[in-house]
């Protein structure tokens, strides 16, 4: 893999401390791309801006920006006005406090990347990993990336700096509102001890290269079969049945894992994850 | 309650639960449409073949990919659903891992799962996968179709309701030791000690609701400007911070600073 792009050259603040650093995306996306088309003839479609009420098409320059304040009523803003709302990135990643690490919920997690050292951060850099690590902290931060301020924890990770951006608090849905009224009828400890087991049954040690993206697999041989001229089959779905009883359906997983594994055992000398029934 | 974005079947050996799919985040953030500014009146967006020069129905586009010999091939998106077929409609528990085990770097977006239906049944068997879950630090792990892209998920619980979150591939995360690390050179424990006492002054407890998203304040701000007057707000100052000549002196002082900002009460 080549040595990914810097994003940002900035400056990490701690106290009075400045590290020269750089911002990487720790992700990318291997996503199969496609474009809009046009059936009939391939080409490629344009989006174009229409004013809707004059059914004209307008440039650019003659657009604003409305944020409705009630249905069908804006409050408008040209789109200088807009940009002067937007923060001026100072390039500078400023940790205002440190926390316990393993008190952050991964859910408030955002993106995630990599800090690297900059020319002379070295030793900084070095210093603010060694001691985050030492204290099982992560620095929470601010900063201005891509027109925003995002608020970030800092951690250290495979001996470098890692920095997620974070969710806002308010901006995870309330879990309590969403419960159902009803939670239903308790299972029975004979149901619990049987869905105990599957989850024994089906527990492996992660391992990242058993995970492979299959789909990416298959939508490229779909595109293949396609541009060699054949036929792409729509297959039809069968919807999975619901079970009426929940402890047969337990006890007869069960037994499918046990007759599995009693034939994996015979073959294969090492323990694979569980293969999907499908 | 949040629209379902999904809704399908999840399985967990032969036991099969109707699940719909919510967003566990809310979209808080301001959201502009564009006016022509002229009559104030709302954009459309039109989709035009880019040869003919004419508006196109949704019902009359594809999907496009230009293979490696610039050729190219146009799939619909039914064909496109034959490359899954059935996990489109149903998230197969594959395994269960550690919940410690996964490098939260995989970690995409969170969703919570709810139970699709009324019945006895269902209710039971989704509080079962959920208490079952709830008694050890386990995760789930499956695949389905959202959108025409498989994600692989990571199933927990949160607060009673079965949670789930979509994963990168492991492929997807950047390699760590690509990146430029620290030195090589160990910091002198002198060194090592001032920093961790600066982290120790600066410590505080983890608390989210404490932080406020500023991007949403401030859009706000102009939005309200924009209703009274037609005033442009200032930009702000800039900083430019550079890297200090004596780093044990500047841990000092961060330090010290740091103690004075604890002894105020913060």
């Amino acid at each position: 893999m080549p040595r990914p792009r810097s994003l940002m050259n900035a400056v990490l603040v701690f106290g009075d401390v400045a590290v020269p650093v750089k911002l990487h995306s720790a992700t990318t996306s291997k996503d199969v791309r496609f474009n809009e088309v046009h059936l009939t003839d391939g080409a490629k479609i344009e989006h174009r801006r229409f004013c809707s009420e004059e059914d004209k098409e307008v440039p650019y320059a003659e657009v604003a920006m409305g944020y409705e304040i009630a249905e069908g009523k804006y409050a408008v803003l040209t789109k200088d006005q807009l940009a002067a709302a937007t923060p001026h990135s100072d390039k500078t990643i400023t940790v205002e406090e440190f926390v316990p690490a393993d008190e952050i919920d991964p859910v408030f997690y955002d993106r995630g990347y990599y800090l690297g050292a900059a020319a002379d951060g070295e030793a900084g850099y070095r210093l603010l990993h060694d001691a985050l690590a030492r204290t099982s902290r992560a620095g929470i931060a601010h900063f201005v990336f891509h027109d925003r301020e995002r608020l970030a924890a800092l951690r250290p990770h495979d001996g470098i700096l890692l920095l997620h951006t974070l969710r806002f608090a308010d901006e995870l849905a309330r879990l309590d509102e969403l419960a159902p009224d009803d939670a239903g009828r308790a299972p029975t400890p004979k149901e619990v001890k049987m869905a105990e087991q599957l989850v024994e049954s089906l527990h492996v040690d992660f391992d990242p290269g058993d995970y492979r993206d299959e789909h990416r697999a298959a939508v490229m041989k779909l595109i293949e079969a396609k541009a060699a001229g054949e036929e792409i089959q729509v297959p039809q779905v069968q919807e999975p049945e619901v079970a009426d009883d929940l402890a047969a359906a337990l006890q007869a997983s069960l037994e499918a894992r046990e007759h599995s594994a009693r034939r994996r055992r015979g073959t294969a000398p090492k323990r694979q994850p569980a293969k999907r029934r499908g | 309650m949040p629209r379902a974005i999904w809704s399908g079947s999840l399985s967990f050996g032969l036991v099969n639960v109707p699940v719909q799919l919510v967003s566990a985040v809310r979209d808080r953030d301001v959201h502009f449409r564009q006016l022509h500014e002229k009559d104030g009146a709302p954009i459309e967006t039109r989709r035009f073949c880019a040869k003919e020069d004419a508006e196109v129905s949704f019902e009359e586009i594809g999907r496009g990919f230009e293979t490696d010999n610039g050729k190219q091939v146009i799939l619909t998106d039914e064909e496109l659903a034959a490359a899954a077929p059935r996990k489109s409609r149903t998230i197969d528990i594959e395994a269960f891992v550690d919940a410690d085990d996964l490098d939260p770097l995989l970690l995409d977006h969170p969703y919570v799962l709810l139970p699709a239906g009324e019945t006895d049944g269902v209710r039971r068997a989704y509080r079962l996968l959920a208490d079952v879950l709830a008694g050890n630090d386990r995760l789930a792990l499956g695949r389905f179709v959202l959108r025409a892209k498989e994600h692989l998920v990571a199933i927990g619980v949160r607060d009673g309701l079965l949670s789930l979150t979509t994963m990168r591939f492991p492929d997807e995360v950047r390699p760590a030791k690509d990146v430029d690390g620290s030195s090589r050179k160990k910091p002198t424990p002198a060194a090592l000690k001032a920093t961790v006492e600066v982290i120790e002054a600066l410590s505080t407890d983890w608390d989210p609701a404490r932080y406020e998203d500023q991007h949403r304040r401030r859009l706000l701000a102009a939005v309200k400007q924009a209703e009274r007057t037609a005033e442009v707000p200032e930009e702000r100052e800039e900083r430019t911070p550079t890297a200090p000549a004596d780093l044990m002196d500047t841990l000092k002082r961060s330090l010290s600073e740091a103690r004075e900002k604890q002894k105020a009460g913060r």
